[in-house]
């Protein structure tokens, strides 16, 4: 179990003593199996609350806690070992394709699974790259990929998705979306993924946070969300996501 | 060579601060600064060398290189504006370097065991590690800016902070290194070193100051390799917080 208790992070350039908050009253309760979509404008705070769970930012208040350990009395690398985050930019490190799937392995003295990699790949519609080209020459949306499943190769317990499927067309997004599907369901992942597609957050949530005001301004379940939202903001953020939708 | 003839020279000087008034570079404050500057340090150490080499007081002799690590660490750590702790760290890596150059050449019968070889040895390896570090200090500061994203990848996957930043110091103590490799390659080709033409118009032999060109020559590379290794394992931890996040630098 995930547990988030009134986590608060303050702007990122300003001084201590000024009362105002980029995020704060985060709480929640998080549990094996549960995918969350994380919803909210841009600009609101997804990336960096996202990046406070997994400790790229330290909260400025409140607590964490990863199977009732509190991230205060754990080291980051092991915390973020468990909670990883997938960013919104990918970033492929020095070395091949291959080079950058065996990292997580090489961080942590593990054997590589190359059969794992493998399958992985195949269901990222990823078989016909060469494993032995430079990573750094892939296109934007193979680094997505190869960035997405070098973090599956972790085996997290929560998985931070940040826009993962952005740089991606509709059949490659939908293979991603049965690859993660997949590994959900026989691993019981924690999902928690930020998308400004709609239709994807109702395709794979079970669960939906509204991120508005600075803070979880709803938190249902994903189908109660999107038919009825309780609150005016979300109301309008569904319509003008569905209007975009339409125009496109 | 007079102070008389010498004062000559001071006309190279003065055409240089016409040149820059003439083109209005603004220099001529900087250069009469650095003249001034450079003859009375000169001068002095001049005087400082010789009464040491008289009296071959080591105490003196210790103080002397003392002071020049101090100086250079100094001045190199001018060069990683913004982080904390930094001029300890370069002093403790050129004292080290120091140690085990002059240890070896020392061990080896390369040099004697005098004032009049170590002092200068020691001024020329200390400067050029100097060098090597401001530039080691330099690009680290800029690898944390353009590098963020790396090694914030790594940190995503769970690396401690010397498995995140091992590529990265790789590339610096390179980078660090390049000025210095590059001068082995090119000495006596495009340039004659400082301390070899001075020699050879002192009345020393060429074979005999190329020998000791060469041992500096060599002296650089193992100073510099020192130097540059040991700063990246005391400095690798300065660009990251206490909760294992990159720093972000302010432009300061
Ligand atoms: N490293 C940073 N330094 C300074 N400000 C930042 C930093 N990261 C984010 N911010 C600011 O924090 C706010 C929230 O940014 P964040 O990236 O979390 O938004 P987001 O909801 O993910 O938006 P998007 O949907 O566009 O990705 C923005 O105003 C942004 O300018
Ligand atoms: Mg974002």
């Amino acid at each position: 179990m995930f547990e988030i208790k009134q986590l608060a992070k303050r702007p990122f350039h300003m001084n201590k003593t000024d009362d105002k908050y980029l995020l704060s009253n985060i709480s929640a309760e998080v549990v094996r199996g549960e995918w969350i979509s994380l919803l909210g404008a841009s600009g609101q705070g997804k990336s960096t609350l996202l990046r406070m769970f997994s400790l790229l930012h330290s909260p400025d208040e409140g607590d964490m806690l990863l199977e009732g350990i509190s991230f205060r009395n754990q080291h980051p690398r092991f915390w973020r070992k468990q909670i990883c985050y997938v960013a919104q930019q990918a970033v492929m490190l020095t070395g091949t394709v291959e080079d950058n799937l065996k990292v997580p392995s090489q961080l942590h003295q593990l054997t590589y699974d190359s059969q794992l990699a493998k399958r992985l790949l195949a269901a990222a519609k990823l078989s016909d790259v060469d494993l032995k080209k430079d990573a750094r020459e892939l296109s934007g949306g193979q680094m997505q990929r190869i960035a997405l499943i070098r973090s599956l190769m972790l085996r997290p317990t929560v998985l931070l998705l940040d826009e993962v499927t952005s740089s991606l067309d509709v059949t490659n997004t939908l293979a991603i979306e049965e690859l993660l599907k997949d590994w959900h369901r026989n691993e019981g992942t924690i999902m928690i993924g930020i998308t400004h597609d709609l239709k994807q957050a109702e395709r794979v949530s079970t669960r939906t946070w509204f991120l508005a005001e600075g803070t979880i301004l709803e938190d249902a379940p994903a189908k109660q969300f999107f038919i009825s939202p309780s609150t005016e903001a979300a109301s309008q953020f569904i319509i003008s996501g569905q209007a975009e939708v339409l125009a496109t | 060579m007079t102070l008389f003839t010498l004062s000559f020279t001071l006309l190279f000087v003065f055409a240089t601060m016409m040149i820059s008034y003439w083109q209005k570079l603004g220099l001529e404050k900087e250069i009469a600064i650095g003249t001034i500057r450079s003859a009375v340090q000169l001068l002095l150490i001049g005087y400082v060398l010789q009464y040491v080499f008289q009296t071959e007081n080591y105490v003196i002799l210790v103080v002397i290189i003392c002071v020049m690590i101090g100086v250079a660490s100094w001045n190199a750590a001018k060069r990683g504006g913004g982080m904390h702790g930094v001029v300890w760290r370069i002093a403790i890596s050129i004292s080290v370097m120091e140690v085990l150059m002059m240890g070896m050449l020392l061990g080896l019968h390369l040099i004697k065991a005098t004032p009049q070889y170590i002092i200068p040895l020691s001024g020329m390896t200390i400067g050029n590690a100097m060098v090597v570090a401001g530039l080691f200090m330099n690009q680290l500061k800029r690898e944390a800016v353009s590098s963020r994203g790396e090694i914030e990848a790594l940190l995503s996957l769970g690396a401690s902070a010397q498995q995140a930043l091992h590529q990265v110091r790789k590339r610096i103590v390179k980078f660090s290194m390049i000025p210095t490799i590059d001068g082995m390659k090119t000495v006596g080709l495009v340039q004659l070193p400082g301390m070899m033409t001075g020699m050879i118009v002192a009345g020393a032999s060429p074979v005999e100051a190329v020998r000791y060109q060469i041992l500096i020559v060599f002296s650089f590379t193992g100073s510099a390799a020192i130097t540059s290794i040991l700063l990246s394992v005391l400095c690798y931890k300065l660009v990251f917080t206490k909760d294992l996040q990159v720093v972000v630098f302010q432009d300061s």
